[in-house]
């Protein structure tokens, strides 16, 4: 039994520990946000939030994410309620700004990566609030790959992620 | 109204009253039924019976069917919904559902390629028709003729009373019978006959605005259910284990270690070997374990990516295809290059590419005791999916159901069905009687899947001492485009639609002429296209080898490349600016119209061919025209090139395209930017690796795709010409531009030209030291 708290919740887990935890969120958990792109950590999928750092879940074991938070695409409005204190009225139809930004900027095109691409997006703009068009070039690029959009939709990314970030930065002011 | 309405070929009837809702189904009729169809074993849509296509509810709502699936151009959920609510002149948001893709529950069938059928798609006629029926209902209601009634919003006016849609149908079922030709099972699936008025688009109040995608918010918040998401109770995982070559055969199955696997089994039929398991990390790692004591008969039948050129040119057969010659070819080609002060021959080479979506194929498959057989993926073209998984079981078609899920887009890859793991998991649901959802691996993904075809094209032109291109000879060579087969059922054994041949395939091996000439003014042309078998098919003890398919822009691709290289070193030929070049040879204003629009648009400077720069960083401009099912584009690319390493460094691309009517500016925009990428990725990086036995590319690394690193700035000009009456083809095109067009720039920056793809850093390098 593994103990990790997803989106908030602590969840005990029967999979063996060696379990990549992506196949435990989509198959335990059904969380269907993250998606199986390639198994390898080579396109970003597959990501998550672990302790706020965005992580690839097909590579990363049930037993290295045991005892730690865990937030996926699901858990992106709560985690911007928490951080904003928003009453839980509130906090239920309220979706984290980068999300607002993805669809006001109609981002995705099939959106089979955009999953990543919004995580990775929220790691940044904790961080970054008012990231510049080569730190967000930056940030998708590095780490452990780049993450990968098939069909073509890295312009509308980066609109969508200074949208979210003017947007988190008027909230944090207000 | 009578009983049974004639209007304009299409039949309206009462079906009866009800007490509440009320609806006015429009579906459709063969002209002719042959024989007493016997009742499906599933709930499909029987060809002969009338059934639901456009609903119009009591409560104002409308529901849209279509048979063709989105791949992430969104046309089914903006551009399709437009066309409808302008027929019926409704509001946008009246048309609450769309259904698609479902082969039980869609009329039409047909596939995700030319949605927007050359401005026809079957939804405009449909809802042209609907709308007469509509005046029909509303003319006997307000006791006022046809032609005196007003419609705005849903609402018809006339004689001073309205009434809206939901309130002429309620408390009735009325049916609209309208006339249609084709067969739903095959690729192109049925055609709406008949010619409804349609509504003047000097009236357009829907079409021509930026609606939002209706499935953006599900994608972006979790809710959507993908493909990938898909669990049926009892469901099995599978992974496969494939030959390993693309022609070997199966010596012995590996034996499962039942001690670390207890859950697991493995199911072989033929060649075909999977492992399945109750979770799909036990179905992974036993998957492994077997293939890794699974042993394959060896097999070398391929020419090596190192010798595919050479093998293009000098082994393979180009005689048994009939050779296919443009229509435009015109004037005496030998005589005017041998008068031409200035020759140019050269061959141009394009590697094999992957469509690579960013999800590696999967479905699920549930095949019943009873022989009915339910199908859950992601294709575009699930009618002929469902003809070919029929075919395979050798059960009729009506026992078998597809269903479509959202899923990775991949660019073409099943425009004929299958995109690769729906058979398989066919097969193994059929020998288990359970469930089975059988996902690919990258690697599968990578070796296993079609590609798009290689080519070479050889051109031969003349240039006058003036400036003007005499003559211009092209010859294209690609293998067959399109391998439809399912590759499970090749493996296992079991019937499938034959592989390209010279004469019993749907396409064949003949090559076509994609690419439309558009230098009018050219008095001599002579363009021919030749095709062959697909390479290793043939030899391969599988029947595989290097099986192709159509890839976004296909065939065009392979043809606009070479041509617009060409006509860019046929301008430095004559000392001409190479776009002013295009516009001298242009007759037609559209393609004209395009080449300003990126002459103003991109900042591009107006100048005779430049000599390459010698150190550092070098720039460069370079431009591209193609028209292609009813659209006009062209590209202006500028690049740096770096002089000591090769690389090039896309700085920016402009792209103006006219597709006549523009329906939806905002979706169309994020279109052609995502295109524009995918050409930057094809002309620096794409390159299927593949040694004697199959395909050696295997992840992201050994087939690299554009990063946002690789993301230049890029601009988009919509040009709307209502006065075309028609809506062109908007998310094609954009993909095949770049690459001509960056070529060209490397040509100016350079003084050199890349006549092959990828122009990677080596490659450039050597052509910047010879």
């Amino acid at each position: 039994m593994t103990t990790v708290t997803v989106n908030g919740v602590r969840r005990e887990i029967q999979a063996p520990t060696d379990t990549p935890l992506l196949y435990v969120l989509r198959n335990d958990l059904e969380l269907t946000g993250p998606q199986f792109g390639c198994g390898l950590a080579q396109c970003g999928a597959c990501s998550v939030l672990l302790n706020g750092k965005e992580v690839r879940s097909c590579i990363m074991t049930l037993g290295s994410a045991a005892g730690k938070e865990v937030t996926t695409l699901e858990g992106l409005p709560a985690r911007w309620a928490k951080q904003k204190g928003l009453p839980d009225e509130e906090a239920a139809k309220t979706l984290h700004p980068v999300q607002e930004a993805w669809i006001e900027e109609q981002t995705p095109l099939c959106g089979f990566c955009q999953n990543g691409m919004m995580i990775k997006a929220t790691e940044l703009l904790e961080r970054v609030s008012s990231p510049t068009v080569t730190e967000i070039k930056d940030a998708f690029t590095s780490g452990v790959s780049p993450h990968l959009c098939r069909c073509g939709s890295y312009t509308a990314i980066i609109q969508a992620v200074q949208r979210a970030g003017a947007a988190m930065a008027k909230r944090s002011q207000a | 109204m009578s009983d049974r309405t004639k209007v304009l070929g299409a039949a309206l009837s009462r079906r009866g009253f009800v007490k509440t809702g009320g609806v006015l189904l429009a579906g459709f009729a063969l002209p002719k039924v042959e024989g007493q169809q016997k009742p499906g074993l599933v709930d499909a849509l029987n060809p002969g019976r009338p059934e639901s296509w456009i609903e119009i509810h009591a409560d104002n709502t409308i529901l849209i069917r279509t048979g063709r699936s989105d791949f992430g151009q969104g046309t089914i959920f903006t551009a399709y919904r437009q066309i409808v609510a302008e027929e019926l002149s409704a509001r946008f948001e009246a048309i609450a559902t769309v259904v698609s893709g479902d082969t039980d529950r869609t009329p039409d069938g047909g596939g995700t390629f030319d949605l927007l059928s050359h401005g026809m798609p079957n939804v405009r006629k449909a809802g042209a028709y609907v709308y007469q029926a509509l005046l029909s209902l509303a003319s006997d209601r307000l006791g006022v003729p046809k032609d005196q009634l007003t419609v705005e919003d849903g609402v018809v006016s006339g004689g001073g009373r309205s009434v809206s849609y939901g309130d002429l149908v309620k408390n009735q079922t009325l049916n609209l019978t309208i006339p249609v030709k084709g067969d739903i099972s095959s690729m192109f699936g049925l055609t709406v006959e008949g010619d409804p008025p349609l509504k003047p688009v000097s009236q357009y109040t829907v079409v021509g605005k930026s609606f939002p995608n209706s499935v953006t918010v599900s994608k972006v918040t979790a809710k959507e259910t993908w493909v990938t998401d898909v669990r049926l109770p009892g469901m099995l995982h599978a992974r496969m284990v494939h030959p390993r070559t693309l022609g070997s055969k199966l010596i012995s199955v590996g034996a499962l270690d039942k001690n670390r696997f207890p859950n697991s089994q493995v199911v072989v039929k033929g060649n075909l070997v999977g492992v399945v398991a109750p979770t799909e990390w036990e179905a992974i790692k036993a998957a492994q374990q077997v293939a890794s004591a699974t042993t394959w008969s060896d097999w070398k039948g391929l020419p090596g990516d190192q010798r595919l050129f050479q093998f293009l040119k000098e082994d393979a057969d180009w005689k048994k295809a009939p050779v296919a010659t443009a229509r435009t070819n015109r004037g005496d080609v030998p005589s005017a290059i041998a008068a031409s002060s200035k020759k140019l021959s050269a061959t141009y080479q394009l590697p094999f590419l992957k469509h690579a979506p960013i999800g590696p194929t999967m479905a699920v498959a549930d095949v019943r005791s009873d022989g009915a057989v339910y199908v859950y993926t992601h294709t575009q073209n699930p009618q002929a999916l469902r003809s070919g998984i029929a075919l395979m079981l050798a059960t009729p078609v009506d026992h078998v159901v597809v269903r479509t899920f959202a899923g990775a887009g991949h660019y073409g890859r099943s425009n004929g069905g299958n995109a690769g793991a729906e058979d398989e998991a066919v097969i193994l649901s059929q020998a288990l009687g359970k469930p089975v959802r059988v996902q690919w691996t990258r690697q599968d993904d990578l070796q296993w899947s079609t590609q798009s075809s290689a080519a070479i094209s050889e051109v031969e032109l003349g240039v006058d001492a003036k400036g003007a291109l005499t003559a211009y000879k092209i010859n294209h060579f690609m293998p067959a485009m399109q391998d439809d087969r399912l590759v499970g059922a090749i493996l296992a054994g079991l019937p499938t639609i034959p592989a390209p041949n010279e004469i019993g395939s749907l396409f064949g091996i003949a090559n076509s002429m994609h690419d439309p000439w558009v230098y009018e003014a050219t008095p001599a042309v002579l363009e021919s296209s030749f095709g062959t078998m697909q390479i290793g098919q043939s030899s391969s003890p599988l029947n595989v080898g290097l099986r192709d398919h159509s890839l976004r822009t296909p065939g065009q691709y392979q043809q606009n490349f070479p041509r617009e290289v060409a006509i860019t070193e046929a301008a430095v030929l004559a000392g001409v600016d190479p776009l002013q070049f295009r516009i001298q040879h242009a007759r037609e204003k559209r393609v004209i119209g395009v080449l300003e629009s990126v002459r103003q648009n991109s900042g591009w400077e107006t100048r005779t061919h430049r000599p390459g720069a010698g150190e550092g960083v070098s720039r460069g401009q370079g431009v591209s025209v193609m028209f292609r099912s009813g659209t006009y584009w062209a590209c202006v690319a500028q690049i740096a090139v770096n002089m000591t390493s090769g690389a090039i460094k896309v700085e920016k691309i402009t792209v103006a395209v006219d597709p006549g009517i523009v329906i939806n500016p905002a979706q169309l925009k994020r279109q052609v930017e995502g295109g524009a990428v995918m050409g930057v990725s094809i002309a620096l990086l794409e390159e299927l690796r593949f040694d004697e036995s199959g395909v050696t590319s295997a992840d992201w690394r050994s087939y690299p795709i554009a990063t946002m690193a690789d993301l230049p700035e890029i601009k988009v000009v919509l040009i709307n010409r209502p006065e075309v009456g028609s809506y062109g083809q908007g998310s094609e095109a954009a993909n095949a531009l770049a690459a001509p067009a960056i070529a060209g720039a490397l040509l100016d920056a350079t003084g050199k030209v890349a006549r092959r793809l990828p122009m990677k850093p080596d490659y450039v390098q050597s052509l910047l030291r010879a």
